[in-house]
């Protein structure tokens, strides 16, 4: 997928041009950043100066070749951030609005209606009337409406902004599972890192409308260059993980991560085998020189550091723990230790500092 | 029967008129309402201002134009008239100036339910494949529904109570161009002052009919 374009905002131009190919783009920015325009000149919902959009080789805009394609023609499916269902339709005849499109197209994605609203639990609603759902269920609805478009691209646009933590917690695992069952590209814009860790193959970092970093997730975010863009913004690890067993009076459950490493999270009551999310903030991952002895913490991982940026008075410490993790400290704490690349260090990493997904 | 023959006349004569005149400049007013509310074009201020002026103008004066316009010495007038058409005189007169007497209130009303409603549903409709056609009467016309309603109504009620432009277009002529305004204002020239209030009792009965039909309508939509 190719993106290059400059729409004129009324405080700075958007400008960026950047060629990706992904099963999940994130675009990761602070608000005011431009990214929700850059949905809508993607959709082409709003107008754009000069540029090339084309997806899936298709141009859908092309201001050298004088190519414009109507929103119609575009055939994307478009989840904008306060899900926009039509009021006065039933749930049942929003998720069909755009069904019409590509009936004809009989694909093997198994994006039949049923298969659809099994995948987002939201087939007990269908005769409700939209002003009747819940938050969670309004972006499940929308979510439908754009899939059942069988678009050959997903726009979502900060689907768990509206949300409350608790609910947000509870539609991220439906947005995965989206990922995982159509195998439609998605370009998710957010300004939650752990989004981005949680779902993105690629993310693009912008600010002030301009492209700032683009990359793997877990490294781009954790970048100097990104940080600059998101100062304030928490920065966590995110972790796949697949569940061993539960020790309930210790409060306690066992996990592996892909890596083969095992950690202890707070006690889930889940059967063997599962896969989940677990995230753990970079502020909360202690490092030491040497293993500790004596101390509560469950977690004790043994790694080498593999990057230090220092921004400002932060450091950001890159470790390999047979996983990556991304470890914030003060930039004193660097000089202490006198870490540097190839240090050997211990992650000390409390149970109940993990969160699960 | 209390009401004589000729109240029935007059009164089923100003309702299936000012009916007639609603109908007739409905799809137009919903149409323009649309223009002026999404849609930017040369001239769009210049052609509002026009389509509101009957709403501040005297009506005589509305009326004064319309018969320039459509009178037989007109070459409109005269035109229509060499096809066997016959606008001023008659009830077509009486419906050509309620049509355009009650047009800005019915435009104005439109317009101002076309612009409340969320031009981003527009916009998703429109990304999930919708044709123009159908994003304006699967989306925006059942969401503007209630100001449409509400303004077909006041747009009837508006050419109910039409006086001084048809008395100018189509005159004041008993049994063919007379509704209940002009014969209400007959009567009391001729002194006929208990004709006159049968007449203005069954304007207020109307009137009552029509904002609690509205009101009833508007309710009813809430609650769906």
């Amino acid at each position: 997928m190719l993106l290059r374009c400059r729409v004129p905002l009324a405080t700075f131009d958007l400008d960026v041009g950047v060629s990706f190919d992904a099963r999940v783009t994130a675009i990761f920015g602070p608000s005011g950043s431009g990214k929700t325009t850059l949905l809508d000149a993607i959709a082409g919902l709003r107008e754009i100066a000069a540029g090339e959009i084309e997806v899936g080789g298709k141009t859908l805009f092309s201001s050298a070749r004088k190519i414009n394609l109507p929103p119609q023609r575009r055939n994307l499916g478009y989840v904008p951030q306060e899900g926009a269902l039509f009021p006065h339709l039933s749930v049942r005849r929003n998720i069909l609005f755009g069904s019409e499109r590509n009936s004809r197209v009989t694909d093997a994605k198994m994006m039949s209606i049923e298969h659809v609203l099994e995948v987002l639990e939201i087939s007990h609603l269908l005769q409700r009337s939209v002003t009747e759902l819940s938050g969670g269920e309004a972006q499940r609805v929308a979510l439908a409406r754009a899939i059942l478009s069988r678009p050959q691209l997903l726009l979502l646009d900060e689907p768990l902004a509206a949300l409350d933590v608790g609910l947000k917690e509870k539609i991220l695992p439906y947005l995965a599972r989206v990922r995982d069952e159509f195998g439609v590209p998605m370009i998710y814009v957010t300004h939650n890192i752990t989004e981005v860790l949680a779902l993105a193959d690629w993310v693009l970092v912008i600010r002030s409308g301009r492209l700032m970093a683009q990359g793997l997730p877990a490294e781009t975010l954790t970048s100097s260059r990104a940080l600059r863009a998101i100062p304030e913004e928490e920065l966590e690890n995110v972790f796949t993980v697949e569940f061993i067993d539960s020790d309930k009076p210790a409060g306690r459950s066992r996990v592996r991560l892909s890596s083969g490493a095992e950690i202890f999270v707070p006690y889930l009551p889940v059967s063997a085998g599962r896969t989940l999310q677990v995230r753990v903030r970079a502020d909360d991952i202690l490092l030491g020189t040497q293993r500790p002895e004596g101390i509560s913490a469950g977690n004790i991982l043994p790694g080498t550091v593999r990057a230090i940026d220092i921004v400002d008075d932060q450091a950001l410490v890159r470790v390999d723990a047979r996983e990556i993790f991304c470890v914030r400290l003060t930039a004193g704490a660097v000089i202490r230790l006198a870490l540097r690349v190839g240090s050997s260090v211990f992650l000390i990493i409390k149970t109940r500092s993990f969160r699960i997904l | 029967m209390i009401f004589s023959a000729d109240t029935w006349q007059i009164t089923l004569f100003s309702i299936s008129v000012g009916l007639a005149s609603t109908l007739l400049i409905l799809p137009f007013g919903i149409i323009l309402a649309w223009l002026f509310a999404r849609k930017e074009w040369p001239l769009k201020s210049v052609v509002e201002t026009t389509v509101l002026l009957p709403l501040v103008m005297p009506p005589v004066s509305t009326g004064l134009i319309l018969l320039k316009i459509f009178g037989r010495r007109s070459p409109l007038g005269e035109w229509l008239y060499q096809r066997g058409f016959e606008i001023v005189f008659n009830w077509k007169g009486v419906l050509i100036a309620m049509a355009v007497m009650s047009f800005p209130l019915l435009v104005r009303s439109v317009r101002t339910s076309f612009a409340e409603v969320n031009p981003r549903l527009e916009q998703i409709a429109a990304s999930l494949g919708a044709s123009p056609l159908k994003i304006f009467f699967v989306i925006t016309i059942p969401l503007a529904y209630k100001g449409i309603v509400a303004g077909a109504l006041l747009a009837f009620s508006r050419a109910l109570g039409e006086f001084g432009a048809t008395i100018l277009v189509a005159g004041n002529i008993p049994g063919r161009t007379q509704t209940l305004s002009l014969a209400i204002y007959n009567f009391v020239q001729l002194g006929k002052d208990a004709d006159a209030y049968v007449l203005l009792g069954i304007t207020v009965v109307l009137a009552f009919s029509f904002v609690w039909l509205s009101e009833w309508l508007l309710r009813g939509r809430q609650n769906a």
